[in-house]
């Protein structure tokens, strides 16, 4: 992959969109050095394929490497081996460097979000940098405000919101980059019950609306099967590789009490379960 | 239990009677409370120094309070105050401003490259010990005995403090706000300008209030150097004629000076930097 075309996602060199089918992770392997000088593997022989337009669930327990497999694809850290490429009309394309093609939305919004700028000027910091003309992005700025629920909000400063609030601003930030693909790292890991499940369904929602490709880390299985299209199991770190993978075809908006969620949810834990016991037998406890 | 019944004989009602006085607001209050305080505490250190003088202290040595103040009208009455005061706080401000840009501008590259941290620490580390009185004969031998000396110190005693600030704010600017940057197609110079120093804000206002702290330090190491006016001269000329008052006068109108512009300061920046300033993370 070496000669590969480095390129972001929305278009070649010459200009024309890419026409891309399929995300893929290939033999992906990620080490660090710890403080102690040793290697530490993160990943080991990762091989993901994610289609266009998937929403794709990363599941696995916690220190498991998720977050890591996100950091990679969005090009903050390049892996150790193997190689991260889109493959569809053009033939295969290497990923770039970090872009408005691959948004990331955080966990941590606190930071994430610049807390000097009000809502609709942190939603405006991308096109700003990109110095697109005011009217070309005045429409989609409320359009994409109203789609996360903060239009009355736009005045607003990021401390002066809820959690909930500030992974919609996020979220808004995100999508008027009109990003090929959205990596979210566990962004509603820290909300309450509630919030969590209200825009849990608005994502799946926006989902639906937009069409995007999103590739989302969780650890909580109900969340990954409430909405993914496929939900990717991860073995428990280090060295963590792919697990299982299983196609969700449970009609939308899904309820988590019919039988077949049910019967997701039980075969989920039961490979998660797996994990926890295997990693319970390597440190021997 | 039954629920409680309405009582048959019909209570009149309570009647309140209101006392005319006005409720302050609670910052009214804090305020009028401070000023209290403040003027209290005053006093007695007044009070306590004018006993002392004549008993506990030899007078030949530490003017009265009295005597303070009357040279202090002279001198205000005379102009000469004014034309010392101005003198130091030109000296002050403009060498305070270019030991700001100083240090903010090479804080900012220190912060930002690690290899430039790790070249230049060890050099701020053996500097920032020596105090700003010690460069007082290197100022006379580089400089002359000019303003530009005078400016030498007083940037050296902004400089260090302002470069250390601003290089740890760079360098704690959060690595999710970094990176969602880059998501939204933020390059190295954009990602400087409108994320890295924004958020170094804080830090940097921290360092530059503590210097203004430093340069007023400074100034009477600064007026060592052949100065024929200001406040540092005034003290260390008081001190050869043993004119006491003058000295007290020196001394009091030093300390009132930097209470003032610090006040001032934070006036200014809190109506100018109050958005960067409003950060849920620990400063």
């Amino acid at each position: 992959m070496t000669d590969a075309k480095r390129a972001p996602l929305r278009t070649n060199r010459t200009g024309t969109p890419i026409d891309w089918k399929s995300l893929r992770l290939d033999h992906v392997e990620k080490s660090f050095e710890g403080l102690d000088g040793q290697t530490y593997v993160a990943l080991e022989n990762i091989n993901l394929e994610i289609r266009r337009g998937d929403f794709y669930c990363l599941l696995g327990p916690s220190g498991c490497g998720k977050s890591t497999i996100l950091t990679l694809i969005a090009g903050f850290e390049i892996p150790t081996a193997g190689s991260i490429f889109t493959e569809g009309g053009n033939g295969r394309t290497a990923l770039g460097n970090p872009g408005t093609d691959r948004t990331m939305i955080f966990q941590d919004a606190s930071a994430a979000l610049f807390p000097w700028l009000n809502v609709e000027e942190n939603v405006l910091f991308g096109p700003k940098l990109a110095n697109v003309r005011h009217e070309n992005y005045a429409a989609s700025l409320k359009n994409y405000l109203s789609m996360v629920g903060l239009g009355e909000h736009a005045r607003k400063f990021p401390f002066e919101l809820s959690g909930g609030m500030k992974q919609r601003a996020q979220i808004a930030r995100a999508l008027i980059m009109e990003p090929e693909i959205l990596l979210m790292d566990e962004p509603f890991a820290a909300l309450d019950a509630i919030t969590k499940r209200s825009l849990q369904i608005e994502l799946a929602r926006i989902w639906q609306e937009t069409g995007k490709t999103i590739i989302y880390v969780t650890h909580d299985i109900i969340e990954a099967l409430l909405l993914g299209t496929r939900v990717g199991v991860m073995t428990a770190g280090p060295a963590a590789r792919i697990k299982t993978e299983i196609e969700i075809d449970v009609p939308r908006p899904r309820v988590t009490t019919s039988h077949d969620f049910v019967d997701m949810v039980r075969l989920l834990e039961l490979q998660i379960e797996e994990e926890i016991h295997a990693t319970r037998a390597k440190v021997g406890d | 239990m039954q629920p409680a019944q309405k009582s048959a004989i019909e209570t009149p009602p309570i009647k309140t009677v209101h006392a005319p006085h006005i409720v302050l607001p609670p910052a009214v209050r804090r305020f009028i409370w401070r000023l209290t305080c403040t003027v209290i505490s005053l006093s007695v250190v007044v009070v306590v120094w004018h006993l002392c003088v004549g008993t506990l202290l030899n007078a030949a040595l530490v003017a009265t309070p009295e005597a303070t103040l009357a040279k202090a009208w002279t001198m205000i009455q005379s102009g000469e105050l004014f034309e010392h005061v101005g003198v130091s706080l030109r000296r002050v401000i403009v060498g305070y401003v270019a030991g700001c840009v100083i240090g903010v501008l090479s804080g900012a590259i220190i912060g930002r490259y690690q290899l430039v941290a790790d070249f230049v620490d060890p050099i701020v580390e053996l500097v920032r010990p020596i105090s700003p009185v010690a460069l007082v004969p290197l100022a006379m031998l580089w400089f002359g005995i000019g303003e530009a000396s005078k400016y030498f110190i007083i940037i050296y005693a902004t400089v260090i403090i302002v470069l250390l600030n601003t290089a740890a704010g760079v360098s704690r600017t959060p690595v999710t706000r970094i990176r969602a940057a880059r998501c939204l197609g933020a390059n190295d110079f954009q990602l400087f300008r409108k994320v890295i120093l924004p958020s170094a804000v804080p830090y940097i206002l921290t360092g530059m209030r503590i210097a203004l702290g430093f340069s007023f330090m400074g100034i009477v190491a600064a007026e060592l150097i052949g100065a024929r006016e200001g406040i540092g001269f005034l003290i260390m000329n008081s001190q050869m004629l043993m004119q006491t008052s003058q000295l007290f006068v020196g001394l009091l109108t030093l300390g009132i000076l930097g209470l003032v512009v610090d006040r001032v300061f934070r006036a200014l920046l809190a109506k100018s930097m109050r958005r960067y300033m409003r950060t849920d993370e620990l400063v």
